[in-house]
């Protein structure tokens, strides 16, 4: 069982105990833990909330544009991976880091990453993204593109089973310690969360 | 008695042919009739003279191979994706064999824009892992770059539901490899390998490594390495145990024929040489207890 996966099961036992008979309900206060799990539910409902937000705008931003359709010309698939991110970044003028990765989600994101690292898969998990062509030293800024030159580091599986499942048109990249949320067709960075993975035992 | 004479000549000179015929050509498959051949080729998106003169010697063995189609391993285009890009680092060199009908079916490595999924001659419609099937043996493609909880799904039920002969899986990023630049994506191998052993799939492919590897079967599988069909990290390998064969002198692409039960594949460099030859049998399919949940 996943970490995320272990917290939305413990946010159903809370919200399945706080639904008891008050007869039947214990007569103690709540355990900090459930207190907490039940702090964390609510952030992922504010996580999907922002995401959900983003995935409306750019749904603006792509309605005057033609539907891209399978077997496309390398033009044309430029021309509108560069019309939507042209609209988006007019639709979202004010974007800032912290946007979608609140300071309560990012607190919350960079426990859920922590947790695999800490397991029995932290080894594994460092190992994947020594061996996967580690991405280091770019500049990155919300809502300018992913640099075309540089490679994707993958994202470690075992990470992603961890994390909040996103829409297609979203994804979680590692750059360095940092998370980024990409959207891919784009190639735009809707937000960063720096910090993000933990420190490997040599300090990098 | 000239029957007894005649016979083995006609089979002799079947064989050479097979094996040698006019083009000049050193062929190791034997050109069954409704075969399923390919080529297979990793890294290839330079756009540097190696990655053309690959291509031209896979249109020359093309000419004699017949195959139909090629699989793409990922890093198909290096260096941005600009139409520029398309045209230098994939149009160009393969023009001969796209000129001849042959179909490119692409995997996304680590510096592809998940956006060629889109390009036409990429053939993966629109979608960043998918699969095909061409007679009795079907494809399974992969995005290994981001392998989120939603493919390892699609995965397991498309590999349950195939019913074909032979399986084949392929993507970017090798489960197992002897290279000393990346190695083995272990992360990786821990959810992808036990779905390929529960679901007898029978060949891996992948890239990543600009060399030349054939793993010993692992859990009975069939693993290749061939990241150098346009790049070359020369004298990358660090052979262990787990190697059968490698080669990290030169680029080179691979010839694959699949015919019943028999594998037939041939790894040739860029300068005709070949690196590699052999026939591996289908695996036996596993048993319903091996595939029911522990």
């Amino acid at each position: 069982m996943t970490s995320l996966n272990r917290l939305t099961a413990a946010a159903w036992v809370v919200v399945a105990g706080s639904l008891l008979p008050a007869q039947n309900a214990p007569q103690q206060d709540k355990p900090a833990n459930q207190v907490s799990v039940n702090q964390d539910s609510l952030t992922i409902q504010d996580f999907g909330k922002r995401v959900d937000e983003y995935v409306k705008l750019r749904k603006r931003a792509q309605a005057a544009l033609p539907t891209p359709k399978p077997g496309s010309s390398a033009a044309d698939i430029k021309q509108y991976q560069a019309s939507l991110a042209q609209n988006i970044r007019a639709e979202r003028l004010q974007a800032k880091p912290g946007d979608v990765f609140s300071a309560p989600v990012s607190q919350l994101f960079r426990k859920l990453i922590a947790t695999p690292f800490q397991s029995n898969d932290g080894g594994r998990i460092r190992a994947s993204l020594r061996h996967a062509e580690p991405v280091r030293g770019l500049t990155l800024e919300v809502n300018q593109a992913y640099p075309q030159t540089s490679a994707l580091q993958s994202t470690p599986a075992t990470l992603l089973s961890d994390l909040p499942k996103l829409p297609p048109e979203l994804e979680y990249r590692i750059v360095g310690r940092e998370l980024i949320l990409l959207d891919t067709t784009p190639n735009l960075i809707v937000d960063l969360l720096p910090d993000a993975l933990p420190k490997s035992p040599d300090g990098r | 008695m000239r029957s007894r004479v005649l016979i083995p000549l006609l089979i002799f000179f079947t064989l050479a042919a097979a094996s040698q015929d006019n083009s000049g050509l050193a062929l190791k498959l034997p050109l069954k009739s409704k075969s399923v051949r390919f080529a297979v080729i990793g890294d290839s998106g330079t756009g540097d003279n190696a990655q053309f003169e690959v291509a031209r010697e896979m249109d020359a063995y093309r000419q004699v191979v017949g195959f139909s189609f090629v699989i793409m391993l990922g890093d198909n285009i290096y260096g941005g994706d600009h139409p520029s890009d398309f045209v230098r680092k994939f149009e160009q060199p393969y023009k001969p064999l796209l000129d001849a009908g042959v179909k490119f079916y692409a995997s996304l490595g680590n510096h592809d824009s998940p956006n060629e999924s889109q390009y036409k001659l990429f053939n993966m419609g629109g979608d960043r892992y998918y699969s095909f099937k061409k007679n009795d043996v079907a494809f399974f493609v992969l995005d290994s770059t981001y392998m989120s909880p939603q493919q390892l799904t699609w995965l397991e039920d498309q590999l349950q539901k195939a019913n074909s002969a032979w399986k084949i899986c392929y993507f970017h990023h090798p489960l197992y490899s002897d290279a000393k630049f990346h190695g083995p994506d272990l992360d990786l191998r821990s959810v992808l390998a036990p779905l390929f052993k529960k679901y007898g799939v029978n060949v891996v492919f992948s890239g990543h490594e600009h060399v030349y590897e054939r793993l010993k079967p692992q859990d009975g599988i069939y693993y290749f390495v061939l990241g150098n069909s346009g790049q070359l990290r020369y004298h990358n390998l660090r052979p262990s145990g787990q190697i059968q064969n490698g080669f990290d002198g030169d680029r080179g692409f691979m010839l694959v024929e699949v015919d019943g039960d028999e594998l037939y594949f041939q790894t040739i460099s860029r300068t005709g040489l070949t690196i590699d030859s052999g026939v591996l049998s289908r695996q036996a399919k596993p048993t319903t207890a091996e595939q029911s949940p522990k």
